[in-house]
């Protein structure tokens, strides 16, 4: 099966229909016009980093405007916002980005002696292949494991990125548009506002 | 407030809610206190899955154990309703030897009653909230009553399933939904319309077609008389000289607030009841309070097809199987369902990310199928065990409160069911044409930190649900489980609910 691809502008066109309820229309308007942040949490160094931790784990070179899920990760740490569990063997979320962050600098410093956002993509992505499976080196990595921490970290930029209706439009989503029903259910059976692929 | 009240029912999920509902329908004061908020879904809830976090228990905790358990967005829930308000409306029941695990395989436990104790309310419970489904159904004893309505459309997944099970010969259904195929009139409440297809059951269905508690048995209490006092979170309780509890202390917007009252029925949940007792230091004599920690295995197998699937259309959990509820060449005790699932993005691409560690473009790539995946998931009877526990951990949560440590572990049992159901779910996937087929292992719904039995020994309370220790405390939620069962816990709470509200009704008049 190739990559689907789907037409731009379906979820925006779709905004401003009846398909959508307004509250729906309301928190994903709110989305797509949100603005650009000044970190809270993070300090400046700590959140550029993180913004060039978050391109590797997802690039965004699909010429659409850049989703700045760092900022909705510094948003949730100043907010004191949980989302109801860690693991035991992690500290609290704030301590856990703070010290892997600088773990990253840590093991860039230790394999290529340059800080982390000098590094080639491929040294950085080596880098991050090996926080996944526990294997980088350095001494913060002996206070946290350093799977767990990607892991976290991981799937909050994706939850993150995939909420955003820019990029649920890319993946063909259109669940939003779910007024007054979905009457043509089952295999390959559509409505007529349900994108196709191209 | 001053007024002493009959009851004060901790919780307003299935546990709390059916039997608030029949305490205030008998002519009883009773006063829900509920930590969430009162929602109103048509304008509250957006068919969006970030926004409808709000949902979801979100005060951290921790999770420990060889397989932590995830909490938040899955086996938690907040708001007048509790976690049905997210819950997928799978509503199967209990096949009578569920109750006897241990008469059958001579390890786990045995509930201390019978099914024919729990069957009426299956169908009273069915009736009332209209649960969709199959008649007859093709699993389990003949029924005195067939669903109240017939059952909601397949989806693309349900399809799919069926498609391998007939191939390889498993035997498949539409499931049981407690969501209305058609517009139901609810006595004492009124009409609910029928499920538009929105596939949002897990994030919060906005038009009442689903049958969470604050469309059904809460308005039928508050109908009967009941009082619901949402954003009340309990901390405290007073006790007299005698150890009875005499008062209820809560927090509402920051504030101490008391409610006397001559009984309490703890409804909150196998997290927090048993860490509001162990706070405070209640009703464990036997220290049985947050042993037994049970949890559903919920593997599921997800795989990439051809066909066009959509799944963010149709009634989640679509398609069912019992066939392996005690499946023949089984090396493992108990048994398991398989259901189809449908998704929503966000949903699938994290677990994604959690489960095979995608990232980069092989993140990108994996996701950009999302229209064209389907799922099965199991749901297996988890054994208890010594090492799976709760317990109150020395970090103070943002309410300044212990938070709750949750040990789990699955053992040989839990693994090797979990390994047969990954073969089975893999084949049905392979012989309906999946391609990039995944496993994502979990366990679901927790269950078990207060049980019930006979020997106040080894349980916490007695049959009906009563604290061993405090005559006029009793438990009703899944806590009190002796045993996890096969099937997804809701319509069980909802009918021990029931149970516990009429033998506790049937006392008071002696």
């Amino acid at each position: 099966m190739s990559i689907p691809k789907y037409p731009p502008n379906t979820v925006r066109s779709l905004l401003s229909t009846d398909y959508v309820t307004d509250v729906t229309r309301q928190v994903l308007t709110e989305r797509l016009s949100a603005p650009s942040r000044q970190p809270e949490f993070f300090s400046a160094a700590e959140y550029s980093l993180l913004e060039t931790v978050c391109h590797r784990l997802i690039p965004q070179d699909d010429g659409l405007q850049i989703i700045e899920i760092w900022g909705s990760i510094d948003d949730r740490l100043a907010e004191n916002k949980s989302n109801g569990w860690r693991y035991d063997t992690m500290p609290t979320d704030h301590e856990a980005y703070r010290r892997g962050l600088a773990g990253l600098e840590e093991s860039a410093q230790g394999l290529f002696q340059q800080p982390f956002q000098r590094l080639s993509s491929d040294q950085q992505d080596h880098i991050l292949s090996l926080v996944q499976t526990g294997d980088a080196p350095g001494d913060t990595w002996k206070t946290m494991p350093s799977e767990r921490f990607f892991e976290e970290m991981l799937a909050e930029a994706v939850e993150n990125y995939y909420s955003h209706p820019l990029v649920q439009e890319m993946i063909g989503y259109v669940g939003m548009a779910d007024q007054p029903a979905w009457n043509r259910l089952g295999l390959n059976n559509l409505e007529d506002r349900e994108p196709r692929q191209i | 407030m001053n007024e002493t009240v009959d009851a004060v029912i901790i919780g307003t999920g299935a546990g709390g809610a059916p039997l608030l509902a029949r305490l205030a329908a008998a002519g009883l004061s009773v006063v829900a206190l509920e930590a969430g908020k009162q929602w109103n879904p048509a304008k509250d809830f957006a068919t969006d899955e970030r926004s409808q976090e709000k949902l979801f228990w979100n005060d951290e905790r921790l999770s420990a154990g060889n397989d932590p358990i995830p909490f938040g967005n899955n086996n938690s829930g907040t708001g007048v309703g509790g976690s049905t308000l997210h819950y997928t409306a799978y509503t199967p029941r209990a096949q009578p030897d569920d109750l006897q695990i241990r008469s059958e395989f001579g390890v786990g436990e045995d509930w201390p009653f019978g099914f024919d104790q729990i069957e009426p309310y299956y169908t009273e419970v069915e009736q009332f909230i209209g649960v969709s489904g199959p008649s007859p159904y093709p699993w389990g004893p003949m029924r005195q009553k067939g669903y109240a309505l017939g059952p909601l459309p397949l989806n693309g997944a349900g399809q799919l399933m069926e498609r391998g099970c007939r191939e390889i010969g498993i035997k498949t259904s539409p499931a049981a939904n407690a969501a209305l195929s058609a517009g139901y009139y609810q006595e004492g409440v009124g009409y609910r319309p029928a499920c538009t297809n929105r596939g949002f059951c897990q994030a919060g269905c906005n038009n009442g077609a689903k049958a969470s508690m604050d469309v059904t048995f809460i308005p039928l209490a508050v109908h009967h008389g009941a009082e619901v006092r949402p954003e009340c979170f309990v901390t405290q309780f007073v006790r007299d000289a005698s150890g009875k509890i005499t008062e209820v202390i809560y927090s509402r917007n920051g504030q101490e607030e008391r409610q006397k009252c001559r009984f309490v029925f703890l409804c909150a949940g196998a997290v927090e009841t048993p860490r509001l007792l162990l706070m405070n230091g209640l009703a464990n004599s036997s220290g049985q309070v947050g042993r037994n920690v049970m949890a559903h295995m919920g593997l599921q197998i997800w795989g990439e097809f051809d066909e066009d699937v959509r799944p963010y259309k149709g009634i989640p959990g679509s398609l069912i199987s019992e066939d392996m509820h005690r499946p023949h060449n089984a090396d493992f005790v108990g048994g398991y369902l398989l259901q189809s699932i449908g998704v929503m993005p966000v949903t699938y691409i994290s677990q994604m990310a959690r489960g095979r560690g995608l990232w980069g473009q092989n993140l990108k790539r994996a996701a950009a199928a999302y229209n064209h995946v389907a799922g099965i998931n199991i749901l297996g009877d988890c054994l208890p065990y010594e090492h799976n526990f709760l317990e109150l951990s020395d970090e103070k949560d943002i309410r300044g409160l212990p938070k709750p440590r949750i040990y789990f572990s699955n053992g040989d049992n839990e693994k090797r069911m979990t390994a047969h159901a990954d073969k089975v779910m893999r084949e049905i996937w392979d012989t309906a044409g999946a391609k990039n087929v995944w496993a994502f292992p979990r366990n679901a719904h927790i269950i078990g930190t207060c049980r019930m039995g006979n020997d106040r020994e080894k349980s916490v309370v007695n049959a009906d649900g009563q604290s061993f220790d405090i005559p006029n405390l009793y438990i009703s939620d899944n806590s009190t489980f002796p045993s996890a069962l096969s099937v997804n816990p809701v319509l069980t709470i909802m009918a021990l609910a029931l149970r516990t509200a009429d033998r506790f009704l049937e006392k008071s008049k002696e």
